[in-house]
């Protein structure tokens, strides 16, 4: 090989590094402002079966999100072991802006506080991107059962302790939750049955009367209630929910028990700037979109929209709220 | 007689030409769906709501059931022909359709299938519509315990799956139970059996799975001159003969039967059903001996149950609210999009929408039938191409499925282990099927196990207790013996060796 022929290779090789250094370091300094490529889908990830509450929210909000995006926004369930399965997908992604996922707490905040569940993420694995409901917890019975009064109830549990089953969507859930702060105030105790799949295997567990109880959200108990398929008891919410107005709440039957589920959308942490910002403001334009906040109240939820930035601030405030009772809810076999 | 008003007006809503467009459209995609491994009903359907959303709700819907089971039928076309299943429920149809194509009669399998799709979907529609309430209500009985006692009765066809040994079988079973059990924990939420991988966390993608135990195991199997696809049928042979249809009657009938009693019951697949089907021919069938070389029964039964399931699965839907399946979960997302609530108040609040969706599943079934009989030529017809090309192009819409299925070179690397597993499989003679079996069952019964326990405080006393549970328990257990009662002629237990 003649020395000429060395440099030109040589060159060429320089020139071919530095192009590719170039594209690279172009593609990320652009990937905020050419967020989304046409074309190339989002994918919107569900940590729960469809059907059920988050699912739902999430389906509603997808084509608004499209909309705004300019792209494919795409819905995709991966249940089990009460959201850890679908967080974990979501967090090992690349924090791109193609994936995204809907964030439900207690679920979310919970799992990687217990060491015994190995969660291979915690909350700064996310970047929340913006809230979209607070659902608060119920307590309901079958339509024939003798307890017609929420205090009817829990003195029987008290009576006799885990007497009754109750459905929860999952280990550590916000119906766990619920289920162990119940418990903490008021002494009754259920046997907590988890339905991993989620709310809508639950409901149908209780449908078919398999479990005495149905403990879940509002949303979930909205149309049980107008079918007259569920009684609900009690909601635990300072007020009244707008989607049950006749069903007191735990305080007005004298117990000072609060207790629900908060849902937003998270990415995984580390998007780039501009990225993020397309994402929160599209989110908004998506989950204060009038139909969508129709619809939402149609399925008993209330829309509750908080930024990006103060859905995080609200996230740590649960975070500190549950290591409280987490004893409650650990597996103690 | 109210109820027929409706759906005659149902039918009136359903016939008008756009939405006759829109059922023909949803067949065709469908078709072209379940035929592209890894690409199966749930993204099929996912994929193509977006589209749908400016579209009016009646046309909307109509053309997403469509899809859906329009894809219950596409999954056969491959795995009758090349022995690679479509899609998860036609994955027990490879036995006999593939016997069938290697004999020359993939043409009489594949209209066998499309017949007994319409009659499995139709009875399970007219089941919608005459019963639709009560049978919701029946579906509920079915709780934690039910549904497990239900996946004994599954697994107990093992025995019927066996083949010559069932040493053989239950490896193969274990197999597929262990392969079920990587991921996470479903309750306790710890990763198991993932080695620390983390794309091992959501666990092995069930389609890469079937994909490379069966399409490619068999690719790979071919010895040098000799090719998969035997032969293109002649022109006779598409048409099933007599016998064909009479062997296949009672076949359809009890594929109906199973698929229409399972997609009543929230939480079963189209997998379950089809596999149940199989096992339900491998036990009844007059010719139970033939199954697996190439026994039309083997294509008419699961075939028949996948469709009667598809449509059943409607029912608690319609009924409930419930979504009894992934698929009929994203359906019922196109329902919301659309401003419609599934469940009882469909009827009332939207009665009109609701009939002209269930008059429409009668005219898609009866679409896909005129759509895909006429096809079975064209079809077949892929079996002229020189085996070299053809084998490449299977290989590269293998790759393609798998990798489609996340978008993932990982699931693409999982099809091809597979791949070589199920070629040493076939090598040692161990039978294919056993192992899907379980696949598709354990994650089932894993949790209907751990939820019942729940309800029972640990007493597994739950699953006699209870009459329904009680009888399935005990229809397992004598299905589980009978290999025993039959002592006295075992050779035609010797004889019943699925190919695989």
């Amino acid at each position: 090989m003649s020395r000429k022929k060395v440099t030109a290779a040589l060159a060429g090789a320089a020139l071919l590094a530095l192009t590719g250094c170039g594209a690279n370091a172009g593609t990320n300094a652009a990937s905020g402002d050419d967020f989304p490529r046409k074309g190339k889908s989002v994918e919107l990830i569900v940590a729960f079966s469809s059907g059920g509450a988050v699912d739902t929210a999430a389906r509603l909000v997808q084509p608004v999100l499209e909309k705004e995006l300019g792209t494919n926004v795409e819905v995709i369930n991966k249940p089990g072991a009460g959201g850890q399965i679908g967080y974990t997908q979501l967090t090992s992604a690349k924090p791109d802006g193609y994936t995204i996922g809907a964030t439900g707490s207690p679920s979310v905040v919970v799992s990687p506080l217990d060491p015994a569940r190995g969660a291979k993420y915690t909350r700064s694995s996310f970047q929340p991107l913006g809230r979209q409901v607070i659902d608060p917890a119920v307590i309901a019975v079958q339509p024939d059962s003798p307890y017609k009064t929420l205090k009817e109830l829990l003195d029987a549990a008290k009576a006799k302790p885990k007497s009754m089953t109750a459905s929860t969507t999952g280990l550590q859930t916000g119906e766990h939750f619920a289920m162990a702060q119940i418990q903490e105030t008021t002494g009754a105790e259920f046997v907590p049955v988890h339905f991993s799949e989620g709310a809508s295997q639950a409901t149908t567990a209780f449908l078919g009367k398999h479990v005495d109880i149905l403990v879940a959200n509002v949303s979930d108990v909205t149309d049980l209630t107008k079918q007259n398929k569920a009684r609900v008891l009690g909601v635990m919410t300072a007020e009244r929910s707008p989607s049950l107005p006749d069903v007191p709440t735990f305080k007005e039957s004298g117990y000072d028990v609060e207790a629900g589920t908060a849902r937003g959308y998270s990415a995984p942490a580390g998007l780039p700037d501009a990225v993020a910002k397309k994402l929160e403001a599209a989110l908004q334009k998506a989950i204060e979109d009038p139909e969508v906040v129709k619809k939402m109240n149609d399925l008993g939820l209330q829309t509750s929209y908080l930024s990006g930035k103060d859905y995080e601030t609200f996230w740590a405030g649960q975070e500190g709220d549950f290591k409280k009772v987490l004893p409650l809810v650990q597996k103690k076999d | 007689m109210d109820t027929l008003n409706e759906l005659l007006n149902g039918f009136a809503a359903a016939l008008t030409w756009q939405n006759l467009i829109f059922a023909f459209l949803g067949c065709l995609l469908g078709t072209v769906i379940g035929v592209l491994p890894g690409i199966g009903p749930v993204a099929g359907v996912a994929l193509l709501i977006p589209l749908t959303l400016n579209m009016d709700a009646t046309g909307s819907i109509i053309m997403l059931c469509a899809i859906f089971y329009g894809t219950a039928y596409g999954g056969t076309i491959t795995s009758v022909l090349l022995n690679t299943p479509g899609e998860a429920a036609s994955a027990i149809t490879t036995i006999d359709g593939h016997a069938m194509t290697k004999i020359g009669k993939a043409g009489a399998a594949l209209t066998i299938a499309a017949i007994g799709s319409f009659v499995g979907g139709t009875i399970a529609t007219l089941g919608l519509v005459a019963a639709a309430k009560p049978l919701g209500e029946l579906g509920l009985l079915v709780g934690p315990p039910e549904f497990f006692a239900l996946m004994v009765v599954g697994i107990s066809l093992l025995v019927a799956l066996a083949g010559k040994s069932m040493v053989k079988a239950l490896i193969s079973g274990a197999l597929g139970l262990l392969i079920s059990m990587v991921g996470i924990d479903p309750v306790a939420g710890a990763p198991r059996f993932t080695f620390g991988v983390d794309r091992l966390l959501d666990g092995v993608s069930f389609v890469a799975v079937i994909v490379g135990v069966f399409g490619l195991s068999e690719i790979l199997s071919y010895r040098k001159g000799e090719s998969t696809v035997v032969h293109a049928p002649g022109f006779r042979s598409l048409l099933p003969t007599g016998k064909e249809w009479r062997r296949s009657a009672p076949a359809m009938a009890r594929g109906t039967g199973i698929g229409f009693g399972l997609g009543l019951i929230p939480g079963m697949t189209g997998s379950v059903a089809s596999l149940l089907s199989y096992g339900a021919e491998k036990k009844f069938s007059k010719y139970r001996n033939e199954l697996g070389s190439g026994a039309v029964e083997g294509v008419a039964g699961p075939e028949t149950a996948n469709n009667s399931h598809a449509n059943a699965a409607l029912i608690p839907l319609f009924t409930l609210g419930i979504p009894a399946s992934p698929t009929i979960a994203v359906l019922m997302g196109a329902f919301l999009q659309q401003g419609l609530t599934p469940g009882p108040t469909l009827f009332t609040e939207h009665s009109e929408i609701a009939w002209a969706i269930i008059a429409s599943l009668f005219i898609g079934n009866l679409l896909l039938v005129l759509l895909n009989v006429p096809l079975v030529g064209l079809w077949t017809s892929i079996l002229r191409v020189p085996s070299s090309i053809l084998t490449a192009l299977i290989l590269l819409f293998m790759v393609i499925g798998a990798y489609t299925i996340n978008f993932s070179v990982f699931d693409v690397f999982v099809m091809i282990g597979f791949g070589l597993l199920g070629l040493a499989l076939r090598h040692l003679q161990i039978p294919l099927a056993p192992m899907v079996l379980t696949l598709v069952l354990g994650p089932l019964m894993e949790r209907s196990l751990r939820e019942s326990l729940e309800i029972s405080q640990g007493d597994f006393g739950i699953f006699l207790n209870r009459p329904i549970s009680m009888v399935l328990i005990l229809l397992g257990a004598l299905i589980i013996c009978s290999p025993l009662l039959k002592l006295r002629k075992p050779k035609a237990l010797m004889d019943d060796d699925p190919e695989t």
